[in-house]
């Protein structure tokens, strides 16, 4: 639906729903939400599920994509969690549920998709996101992409018996280089020649 | 109640309903809220918000008054994290007359008071329009910590406005009593309201 050069992002398939229940109790859970661990069964994902299909049937402005590799592995998520239509911003939450796909692109090719969706097709003014400092991985693909550290809330989320602080990250629309820009200037092609 | 120094904390009843139809619709309303589109709010609106809040197990509506009983505005704590044992603050200073005086700082002092040595959170956020410059003295003399500025952020009368977070720590948190010591509080006093006319006799009234 959108593609990138390593990814593209889907409608979210049956596969994906599957492995929802993998990329909600393994260590991907710990790092998109900032140390918790969590315990939850294929009925409470199921329910889960159920409850957000139905906010989004009820008008709810989420929007959610699969992520698929070029192979047609779904990898995780990306999507705006909250779009606000009259201060025209979108947050943006993602999710890599594989990890063998960190630290490969995979994860910035699916940023680039959903900024340029957000910027092009939504047509919003700025795009935000916060993470922890105990995600270095997420801190320098913001620095790689052009985002600017907005605010740090201190102590703000604890993992492993440790406080960390949250980072909210933002980008405004017309400090957008544009996808193609990027994709040149971050290697992503180089990138996916070489996983072939 | 809960008392403190200038005001006292209460359950948001009776007056602070009635009050709440019109403090709804007014800036200090929209200026504590400003994610919300703004839009106006009927009786129902109103009414709903209270229930809504009243079932809220995340977060609280908490009437506070001067010492004369004089119906102030609103204290809010909402999104209460458990495990991280964090919450957003936020103060609606209904009677406008009260906007910049000690006793919307104390209403604010209280609030802190509450989440730290009641509830025992962790952290409080809060955030300011930059232009709410009572709201950001008051954020300060409470002790909280500018945190950041997110850029042109909300719509605000045709611009687009940063957003300024702030935060306190339990731990940057002397306590109430010593809080209130430092800072000297002055009562403003200002003559209380006359009483809000009660629904019931509005409807009972020959149309």
């Amino acid at each position: 639906m959108l593609c990138g050069v390593l990814v593209d992002l889907v409608p979210v398939s049956r596969q994906a729903r599957e492995l929802d229940h993998k990329w909600t109790n393994n260590e991907s859970s710990f790092w998109a939400s900032g140390g918790e661990w969590r315990f939850v069964t294929r009925a409470q994902i199921a329910a889960r599920q159920a409850r957000w299909a139905e906010e989004r049937s009820r008008g709810d402005l989420s929007v959610g994509f699969e992520i698929r590799t070029k192979d047609g592995q779904p990898i995780g998520w990306m999507g705006i969690n909250w779009l606000n239509p009259t201060h025209r911003l979108a947050m943006l939450g993602a999710k890599i549920g594989e990890p063998q796909y960190w630290g490969g692109g995979y994860g910035t090719d699916a940023l680039l998709l959903i900024v340029e969706y957000a910027f092009d097709w939504l047509d919003v003014r700025k795009v935000w996101l916060a993470t922890s400092t105990m995600n270095a991985r997420v801190i320098r693909q913001m620095e790689k992409v052009g985002f600017t550290l907005e605010g740090r809330q201190r102590q703000a989320t604890l993992a492993e018996g440790v406080w960390h602080d949250w980072l909210a990250y933002g980008m405004l629309r017309e400090e957008w280089p544009g996808r193609e820009t990027l994709v040149e200037r971050l290697g992503l092609r180089e990138k996916a020649v070489r996983r072939g | 109640m809960l008392e403190g120094t200038l005001v006292d904390l209460v359950p948001f009843e009776d007056d602070f309903a009635i009050y709440l139809e019109t403090w709804m619709n007014e800036e200090a309303w929209f200026r504590a809220h400003v994610w919300e589109r703004r839009e106006p709010h009927t009786e129902d609106d109103v009414k709903k918000y209270i229930e809504n809040m009243e079932k809220n197990e995340r977060g609280g509506l908490i009437g506070f008054q001067a010492k004369n009983g004089d119906p102030i505005g609103a204290l809010i704590f909402d999104h209460e994290w458990t495990r991280v044992r964090k919450a957003e603050v936020r103060v609606v200073v209904g009677d406008s007359r009260y906007e910049g005086a000690d006793e919307a700082l104390d209403g604010l002092l209280m609030l802190v008071r509450y989440c730290f040595e009641t509830r025992n959170l962790h952290r409080l956020d809060a955030v300011a329009l930059p232009f709410h410059e009572t709201w950001i003295e008051h954020l300060r003399r409470a002790g909280f910590v500018h945190e950041g500025t997110l850029r042109q952020h909300i719509r605000w009368d045709g611009d687009y406005v940063d957003l300024e977070m702030f935060g306190l720590l339990q731990s940057e948190w002397p306590g109430y009593v010593q809080k209130v010591a430092e800072l000297s509080l002055q009562p403003s006093d200002i003559e209380p309201k006359p009483k809000p006319e009660k629904k019931e006799q509005k409807e009972a009234q020959p149309s």
